[in-house]
């Protein structure tokens, strides 16, 4: 994310599967971009520093910086990532991180979940999200752990249940993860909820959460970017 | 900087107290291996034994373990059971007798399985420290662990042998105390490995010889203080561990926080100051007793209430000015995961210092997810 240090405007923005060589894809950034201050974050923070200099924040750190500037209203935010989940709980006036809660390793429970199911399903992420909204709540799927939870959705399909219901209740395991994280930190007065990260994309997840929540769940324009965002905003906000 | 022990066992702790086991083990002194700081060493010593920390912090013999035992168990029961299973613990290998303590119910059930290997005596501990007859009950207990042994090895503990030992094991408490205290200097002047090197020290070392080595150490770290040789720059973020032991695998969050580049200025656990903390009492002309009522005086989350889990925080927290403390669980560690509620809202709350949470085992697949954690902890203290 390439940000415009006066007017914090976006003028780039670049995306890229992780691969195996990931300092070979991160000098190819270093060959076609430049800048003036440059912050590193998520879970490659430590290798982009080492090949890119500049500095490194948590994306914790990155989410709060991002929310507190976009959404200075939002004090819970809720990030359903790839490799894992995390509920964050900000002071509305200071800007500061009160508190964070995320999930425990053996408490799977993350956007990878969804992967996972719908492959074992044979759809796409696309697909089991469509079916998703169109399924009742008729069962439940108690696992987040994706072996187990595979086991259950078979049993499931083998048994006669309509796919846009086991769709469903794969989003509702998924959504209980969510909403007990979100317990820990969410105060009795919090009005809205910043969902962001890639699982924030999920129209059914932000639906049910809501659902789920009864209170306001705002997705910003790129959630998948919002750690970006914060870095990139973090970036201008130290070298001032 | 001189290093605070001059032998062949730098940064290697362990073997440094396999080294001390063995040689008092040639010496002709028995080994009595034990789980838990409740253990009363000072029986063992009065005997002329000497006592083996078999807790075990491996990743390595859980496959083992789990052949037998559920996986959902806490990683310290899993690593020491297995070692046995295995037969490649060092230290259970040159135990004569083992002693356990009724503390959580993994471990006190662990030791039925491993009762056919050595004479092994499980002393019951009462769970509710304050209620009345505690310290009677207790001191049965501990009078039962003196009649194994006695029965065991055939020989008699006199009470002039047990007041003789809690002297010796005051004088070597006090010592390690006043080690641990060095924490408080800001910059530290001491690190953790130095911190729980001393801790692994000074459970197989008594007498004058660990008098002599203790007194040393504070020697050098009193000369580093003096000369301003610092450990961590100046203005270091500062870091209190507390909660389940901690050794061997499950460093790694030690580890992680050195990353970070902030500095642990105190481990409360029983691998860190917890096993010499309180005094037994001197000459009360009934040894077993005083025993009893010092060991029941320690803040373990097997206990209810525990209160003095939160008064040795307050005091840790005073002295050492942590800006952040980590509450280190092992998974499937129900009483420390449970009191952990308690901990934080009264380390936040009530001593206004951030809190962390660490629920992890002896496995390296969550490094990545705790170094984010700790990271961030650590940026908004
Ligand atoms: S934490 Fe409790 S059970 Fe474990 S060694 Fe310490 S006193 Fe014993
Ligand atoms: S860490 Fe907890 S569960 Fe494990 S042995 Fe100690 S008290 Fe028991």
């Amino acid at each position: 994310m390439l940000l415009h240090g006066q007017t914090r405007t976006v003028l780039d923005r670049f995306q890229a599967e992780t691969s195996i060589n990931l300092s070979s894809q991160l000098s190819l950034i270093k060959e076609q971009y430049t800048w003036n201050h440059l912050v590193s974050t998520g879970y490659g923070r430590q290798l982009a520093q080492k090949v890119l200099g500049g500095d490194v924040i948590t994306e914790i750190k990155a989410y709060t910086t991002a929310a507190h500037h976009f959404h200075p209203a939002i004090d819970t935010v809720i990030d359903l990532g790839g490799q894992d989940t995390k509920a964050l709980s900000i002071n509305r006036t200071s800007g500061q991180l009160h508190k964070f809660e995320m999930n425990d390793k053996c408490s799977a429970g993350t956007g990878k979940f969804f992967e996972m199911m719908a492959s074992s399903l044979g759809l796409s992420l696309d697909e089991l999200v469509t079916e998703a909204l169109r399924g009742s709540r008729s069962v439940e799927i108690n696992s987040t752990c994706t072996v187990f939870a595979e086991s259950e959705v078979i049993t499931l399909l083998t048994s006669g249940v309509a796919l846009a219901d086991i769709a469903r209740a794969i989003h509702e395991a998924l959504l209980t993860k969510l909403v007990s994280l979100l317990s820990k930190v969410m105060r009795s007065d919090t009005a809205q909820i910043l969902f962001v990260g890639g699982g924030a994309k999920n129209r059914a997840m932000v639906q049910l959460l809501t659902e789920a929540l009864n209170r306001q769940v705002i997705v910003p324009e790129h959630p998948d970017f919002y750690g970006a965002y914060g870095a990139a905003i973090h970036a201008i906000q130290s070298t001032r | 900087m001189t290093p605070l022990f001059n032998d062949d066992f730098q940064e290697l702790p362990l073997k440094r107290a396999l080294a001390q086991v063995m040689a008092k083990r040639e010496a002709g002194a028995k080994v009595v291996g034990a789980y838990c700081s409740y253990a009363p060493v000072e029986v063992v010593w009065a005997m002329g034994g000497v006592p083996a920390v078999l807790c075990a912090f491996s990743n390595a013999p859980i496959a083992k373990a789990e052949e037998t035992l559920p996986v959902n168990l806490c990683p310290l029961i899993k690593s020491s059971f297995g070692f046995i299973e295995l037969k490649t613990c060092p230290f259970f290998e040159l135990t004569d007798a083992v002693v356990g303590e009724t503390t959580c119910d993994g471990k006190k059930k662990m030791f039925e399985l491993i009762q056919e290997h050595r004479p092994l005596y499980v002393m019951d501990l009462p769970q509710c420290p304050t209620n009345e007859g505690a310290v009677a009950y207790w001191r049965h207990s501990v009078n039962g662990f003196k009649k194994f042994l006695e029965g065991t090895f055939a020989t008699t503990i006199s009470d002039a042998a047990l007041e003789e030992s809690i002297r010796e094991c005051n004088r070597k408490n006090r010592l390690v105390e006043q080690i641990f205290a060095f924490g408080a200097c800001a910059p530290a002047v001491i690190t953790w490995q130095e911190l729980y090197a001393v801790a692994t020290y000074a459970m197989s070392a008594h007498g004058p010889e660990a008098i002599a080595q203790l007194e040393e150490i504070i020697a050098t770290l009193t000369a580093r203080r003096e000369q301003k040789l610092y450990t961590s720059p100046e203005g270091t973020k500062r870091v209190l561990i507390t909660g389940c032991p901690v050794g061997g695998d499950v460093l790694k969050v030690l580890k992680l926080v050195d990353e970070e580049g902030a500095a642990i200025v105190g481990l409360d656990s029983c691998t860190g100051l917890k096993p010499y903390a309180n005094v037994t009492e001197e000459g009360t002309g009934d040894p077993l007793l005083a025993i009893a009522k010092r060991y029941l005086q320690i803040p373990c989350a097997c206990m209810t209430p525990n209160t003095g889990r939160f008064d040795v925080l307050k005091q840790q927290v005073e002295s050492l000015k942590p800006d952040l403390v980590i509450d280190l669980v092992l998974q499937s560690c129900h009483t420390y995961n449970v009191e952990a509620v308690k901990v934080e809202s009264y380390v936040r709350e009530d001593l206004g210092t951030n809190y962390l949470k660490v629920v992890t085992d002896f496995s390296q697949q969550d490094l990545g997810q705790l170094k984010t954690r700790i990271a961030a902890a650590l940026e908004m203290s």
